[in-house]
């Protein structure tokens, strides 16, 4: 199968989604995915949240750029954090600011600029993450952004700061992110939510927030955690049995009914909200399947990834 | 069809807690949780305030908040059958947390007189600070809940919290506030009134360089400006989050923490509980909710007979039953985890609902699951 043109259409792509929509998992599948057809991709988590590095194949990701895993043939995965401490060091040095400003940097210490400059921790991370787009550091850049209600602020930091901050390099910084933002050959969002009402909400106004307020262009928006589509399901087991010429004892039907009821009810929903999704987000969406094991293995990220390449419903883009 | 059963109830504590943090991972249905124990509480007559942060618009609408500085200030909930007129006399109310706003309020508490307090409220680094800055959030839920708490009027105060990874952020707010109005830094530029000028520590006119270097002249004219305003009222911010600090540890406070099933969630929730132990924080409960019902099973002789069908319809319902009691075992098995770490507090068990409760009458039915009633 043709790689979808989506997979690389951008060099940064930020994945976000409400906290426990399953976002970092949905960077990772997108990060082997692109791999997968050749690209060399550096995947950046933000917050650092542990796993990330194992659940790609490699070690825990550190500040430092490494290997996580190469695909035979194609491409590679790398992995790394971005700690805005450190990112403020890169940034005062690619400056050239010398000795004098890097020893008071220190001695005020991060939280304490941070706090005279809010958003500043993030811009810093943007403004790396901007420099590694710039100097070509991956064919694509795989931006994990900070979970629950922080991504837009996150991303909205570049623009948020220009209110405060009047001139200097701070202001340089927030101007050329801002530019990166807007730009979609340079980066786009990938929005991640889950067939469910509330989520499907939030997902709607996230993608206007990033789309309206800070500029973004938008990846097709994925529902994770989806249920397959099981027409079987809408019949009783006792149609279902009859339409099969089969007799069911009474036992079996109970069972069977306890757990399609149930799961006839779900897919009503998820096609609702898919619906809903689909009418409001403006992009087209790719649907990942629900895996029933709560710990997702290597072999499983494989199947998200498979998932993620399928083609997309709605052609709205 | 088995669901999700518990015979622990939170019956006890909002009978008697004054006041119920409750905590967690996002998308766990924390807010519900939240306003559900209002309603159950007010149900048990007592007069309950819920501060919610960012709710989810439908569930805003049932508890009538609106967008808008209005909703910052209490507002009755209405339509809860049980209480009001004739009946047990308790009273919901619920608002939304604004963090900007409450930040104005502390600031206006703590000032001597108005001009100070506009000094304060009209620096640009303070406007840019009070609604975003990292972990204001968080602190400004707690110090609303210590206004709340301390005005007297309310029974139970009930605050749910920001989503956040590192629950523990919250926990530590009060203290991270004591830091920062402790920090060398900070305590050079706002000793006495000396005009910028006359800085002379070494490390605040370094900070102070920096600054100017990195973000402009401007901002350094009102980060100081920012920093002695705020010295008028620092000993009242220190004192303010020290009996934070103590009155979350103290009896009258409860923390309960929601988490659904999922492994990841349940990594945070135990994370959580580690904390709020390490902390001496008092640990009240646990809501785990979002559960998968357990199929009935098949019988071995039912299994047997069905063998062999692979395909149609009826192979579609077995697979579904299959991955349904794989999935609500694995579930079952997580719970059971998290319920080994929390023997000695109620742990309440909600199934996933058909619908998200966005109503009162939601709210009500998941107010009688946590309290054990019909």
């Amino acid at each position: 199968m043709a790689a979808p043109d989506w997979l690389t259409s951008t060099r940064v792509a930020v994945v976000a989604g409400k906290g426990g929509v399953g976002s970092s998992t949905v960077a990772a599948a997108y990060a082997l995915a692109a791999a997968r057809e050749g690209a060399d991709v550096l995947f950046v988590a933000v917050d650092g949240r542990p796993g990330m590095g194992p659940l790609l194949g490699g070690r825990e990701l550190d500040s430092s750029d490494r290997i996580l895993r190469r695909i035979k043939g194609a491409g590679q995965v790398r992995g790394r954090t971005i700690p805005a401490d450190q990112a403020f060091g890169d940034y005062l040095e690619l400056k050239g600011v010398g000795g004098m400003l890097r020893r008071a940097a220190s001695a005020a210490s991060l939280p304490m600029i941070a706090a005279a400059t809010p958003g500043l921790e993030h811009l810093l991370v943007l403004g790396k993450i901007k420099e590694l787009e710039r100097e070509r550091a991956a064919d694509l850049i795989i931006v994990d952004a900070p979970p629950a209600g922080h991504a837009a602020p996150f991303l909205r930091s570049a623009t948020g700061l220009s209110d405060v901050v009047q001139s200097g390099p701070v202001r340089e910084q927030s101007v050329e992110v801002d530019a990166m933002l807007r730009d979609p050959a340079r980066c786009r969002a990938m929005i991640v939510t889950l067939p469910e009402e509330t989520p499907v909400t939030e997902a709607l106004e996230l993608g206007e927030e990033l789309r309206s307020d800070i500029g973004m262009a938008l990846l097709p928006a994925v529902v994770n955690s989806c249920w397959p589509d099981r027409p079987g399901l809408a019949k009783t087991p006792a149609m279902a049995a009859r339409s099969q010429k089969i007799t069911l004892s009474a036992s079996a039907k109970s069972a069977l009914a306890s757990s399609t009821d149930f799961g006839r009810e779900r897919l009503v929903r998820q096609r609702e909200q898919i619906g809903r999704l689909a009418d409001g987000i403006g992009v087209p969406l790719l649907t990942l399947p629900r895996l029933a094991t709560p710990r997702l293995t290597l072999h499983q990220l494989g199947e998200l990834a498979d998932a993620l390449v399928e083609p997309t419903i709605g052609a709205t883009s | 069809m088995t669901d999700a059963a518990s015979t622990e109830s939170f019956r006890d504590e909002v009978a008697s807690a004054e006041l119920i943090v409750t905590c967690g991972p996002g998308g766990v249905g924390k807010t519900t949780t939240a306003a559900a124990l209002g309603v159950a509480a007010a149900r048990a007559g007592r007069r309950v305030v819920v501060v919610t942060v960012d709710p989810a618009r439908r569930l805003a609408d049932a508890l009538g908040l609106e967008e808008g500085a209005a909703a910052d200030a209490p507002h009755r909930v209405t339509g809860i059958p049980g209480i009001g007129k004739g009946s047990a006399g308790g009273e919901l109310w619920a608002l939304m947390l604004d963090a900007a706003s409450t930040f104005d309020r502390l600031v206006h508490e703590q000032t001597a007189n108005p001009k100070q307090a506009a000094a304060i409220l009209e620096n640009p680094v303070y406007r840019a600070i009070s609604g975003s800055l990292a972990g204001a959030q968080e602190y400004m839920a707690i110090e609303r809940l210590h206004q709340l708490y301390t005005s007297g009027e309310w029974d139970l105060v009930i605050v749910d919290t920001p989503p956040s990874r590192h629950a523990i952020d919250l926990l530590e707010a009060p203290d991270r506030l004591i830091g920062f109005l402790g920090h060398p830094v900070y305590r050079a530029l706002t000793v006495g009134q000396r005009a910028f000028a006359k800085v002379t520590n070494a490390a605040a006119s370094m900070f102070l360089w920096a600054v100017r270097r990195l973000a402009g002249p401007q901002i350094v004219e009102d980060t100081v400006e920012f920093f002695r305003s705020l010295a008028n009222i620092e000993p009242g911010l220190r004192s303010r989050a020290k009996e934070v600090s103590v009155l979350l540890r103290s009896d009258a406070a409860s923390f309960v923490v929601v988490s659904s099933p999922r492994a990841e969630a349940i990594g945070e929730a135990e994370h959580l509980i580690g904390a709020l132990r390490d902390g001496s924080f008092p640990f009240g409960g646990v809501v785990v909710n979002l559960i998968h019902p357990m199929p009935e099973q098949l019988t071995a002789a039912d299994r047997a007979a069905l063998d062999g069908i692979d395909d149609g319809p009826l192979a579609e319902q077995l697979a579904w039953h299959d991955e349904l009691t794989e999935l609500a075992s694995a579930e079952r098995e997580e719970i059971a985890g998290l319920a080994d770490l929390a023997e000695d507090v109620v742990v309440v068990e909600l199934p996933l609902l058909a619908v998200d409760v966005h109503d009162v009458e939601g709210l009500v039915g998941l107010a009688d699951r946590l309290v054990g009633g019909n």
